[in-house]
């Protein structure tokens, strides 16, 4: 599995908030007439306010978000999930997830995992693990485990490698030494 | 087993024998697309210098770079921005296409859309191209790798095939056909997969029309379309091609993940309504509503097609008073041509706004609504906010049922006018 060869970021926390809507639209968790707002300490301060208002002071460093099925659907921003950042939420795991929002997350080196039945196996507040080299989702809180759908060789680079900036210097780091390797080996 | 189109396009640019659905892969683009747009363009070039050292890109003629939002520019910062994309494309000597039109549309019209090319874009209504046999493939902010290395890292992706049957009755156009996929199949129903067009009606289908579909694709899940090349669509490609490529098609005996089938005879005009492009019903369950404001443009329906369907709505008629109508042609190439037809100055005659091609009514940047008020819109999306105040409403449907509203001031079937 994927952490047999990369370092991949720990993911154990709670389950901080469950968003059972499918096709979720990720701009709602800010609002969209906050979307433009650039401070992140003050876009913290708005998410979630429909949802939950005392999200922010419950919510832990380490914990997890679940979705349903095409999260992030719609135009999604970047402003709702930096506001998640900030609040320590380390990660998305859900039934399944809108491309656009995939790669606009996996870019910022934020972690999403597919894992269809999640829904299902988590309530809020359960202390769950993504196990990467195992391929699983742990749930201690109820003692039992789910596979995920292995995410795209190029996006668990991206998501060990911190964000897309990151995996490209190392990219072409690599790429520096094999022309230097060869060129020294004369092959 | 054979190939699909994607994994043809798709292993001739990863240097590689064959590849299949689900392998990852390094692929060289043949083109590299994007718009200027803060946040993107500025950031890209700003790194590639600064990060990466590249002072200037290795293969021009691969590039492509479109100034299509903020034309005309309304403030210094956003003219800042265009000179620093005219500045890095002279440097680098990549061609620049600045209000030529919007750039899904200019794309191919310069020959980026060459037959059996793959493409990169931030911007996923790139997939536009896939009409003409293009791969074309929208990869947000990263598309910034195929900036500073030669190849994008990707998974080859699986392809849903939709056969479409039959033909379109009058009032029916492209744009319902795209919303009824969506309904039929679902918002998720193509995900990280390619939407590939086509059975016994493709070919009739106009080229125009295909655009608006491939053009849609995301809303579907799909990472773009495609339809195989037939010989109106390389009629008109070809010429154009900037790159001399064998154009590919699917095999018969290819692999899909799905089959669907259309039958484009039973389908009636729809609307989209707000807040979600998911939201796909019949329009006749909308008709009366009230609207302010009309739009018909954007990358995915402002062709002749288009103009020619609200011309016929408008013609000897007048946009009712109190609801503004903008009516942009999505390049100069076409509204130069709807000039010559006479479509420009029926659509004047009846009240319409007619502007030079921008992107910016569709993204509420210009004609932008106010909370309460309402739209209806040939734009992409019609989610809060998208053009003007989150307390504003966009319902998304054809050319002709905006016309007819404009002209009742409410949701309008546009066939009893046609």
């Amino acid at each position: 599995m994927i952490g047999t060869q990369l370092q991949m970021p720990a993911l154990k926390g709670r389950v901080a908030f469950i968003f059972d809507e499918v096709n979720f639209d990720v701009d709602q968790i800010v609002g969209v007439k906050n979307i433009k707002i650039t401070d992140v300490a003050e876009l913290a301060q708005v998410a979630m306010q429909s949802y939950d208002p005392d999200f922010a002071t419950t919510v832990r460093p380490g914990d997890l978000l679940v979705g349903a099925d095409n999260f992030g659907y719609g135009h999604p921003h970047y402003p709702p999930m930096k506001a998640m950042r900030h609040l320590g939420i380390t990660g998305v795991i859900a039934e399944s997830f809108s491309p656009g929002y995939w790669r606009g997350e996996v870019s910022m080196g934020f972690p999403q995992v597919g894992c269809p039945g999640i829904l299902g196996f988590v309530e809020r507040w359960d202390e769950i693990e993504v196990d990467w080299a195992a391929g699983v989702v742990r749930n201690h809180t109820k003692g039992t485990e789910l596979p995920f759908e292995p995410l795209p060789l190029a996006d668990a680079e991206m998501i060990e490698a911190g964000g897309l900036v990151p995996f490209l210097k190392r990219q072409a780091a690599q790429q520096r030494e094999q022309k230097e390797h060869s060129h020294v080996s004369g092959t | 087993m054979g190939y699909t189109i994607t994994e043809k396009i798709l292993a001739r640019a990863a240097g590689l024998p064959a590849v299949r659905a689900g392998q990852d892969i390094k692929a060289k683009p043949d083109f590299v697309l994007a718009y200027d747009f803060p946040g993107y363009t500025d950031v890209y070039f700003k790194t590639m210098k600064e990060d990466f050292g590249i002072a200037r890109v290795a293969e021009p003629e691969r590039f492509g770079i479109f100034i299509d939002h903020m034309v005309p520019t309304a403030t210094a910062k956003e003219e800042e921005l265009h000179i620093n994309t005219r500045n890095w494309c002279a440097e680098n000597d990549v061609p620049l296409f600045e209000r030529h039109g919007i750039g899904h549309q200019v794309a191919a019209e310069v020959g980026y859309a060459t037959p059996g090319a793959f493409v990169v874009h931030f911007d996923g209504h790139v997939s536009q191209l896939g009409t003409f046999g293009t791969l074309a493939i929208g990869l947000r902010r990263n598309v910034m790798e195929a900036f500073v290395s030669d190849t994008v890292s990707i998974r080859v992706p699986d392809t849903v095939r939709v056969n479409l049957h039959g033909s379109l009755r009058p009032g029916v156009m492209a744009r319902d056909v795209f919303h009824h996929l969506v309904r039929r199949l679902g918002p998720s129903s193509c995900r990280f997969q390619v939407l590939e067009l086509g059975g016994p009606s493709v070919a009739a289908m106009s080229t125009e029309g295909l655009q608006t579909i491939t053009g849609l694709a995301m809303f579907t899940g799909a990472l773009t379309a495609i339809v195989n090349p037939d010989p109106v669509r390389l009629d008109y490609a070809l010429p154009r091609a900037r790159k001399t490529l064998e154009p590919v098609s699917s095999d018969p005996d290819a692999r899909y993940s799905a089959v669907h089938d259309i039958d484009l005879s039973e389908l009636e005009p729809i609307v989209v309504v707000p807040p979600t492009p998911a939201d796909t019903r019949d329009l006749t369950e909308f008709l009366g509503l009230e609207i302010n404001a009309g739009y018909l443009g954007s990358c995915a329906s402002g062709r002749l097609e288009d103009l020619r369907a609200a011309a016929k709505v408008l013609e000897g008629r007048r946009v009712k008073t109190g609801v503004s109508l903008h009516i942009v042609p999505t390049s100069q190439e076409l509204m130069a041509a709807a000039a010559r037809e006479g479509l420009v100055s029926t659509l004047v005659e009846a009240g319409a706004f007619v502007s030079s091609p921008s992107c910016d009514y569709c993204f509420g940047r210009i004609a932008t609504m106010t909370a309460g008020q309402r739209a209806v819109s040939t734009g992409t999306l019609n989610v809060r906010g998208r053009m003007g105040s989150p307390d504003s409403e966009i319902y998304l449907c054809n050319a002709a049922v905006v016309a007819a509203s404009a002209i009742e001031g409410r949701i309008a079937d546009p066939r009893p006018y046609l």
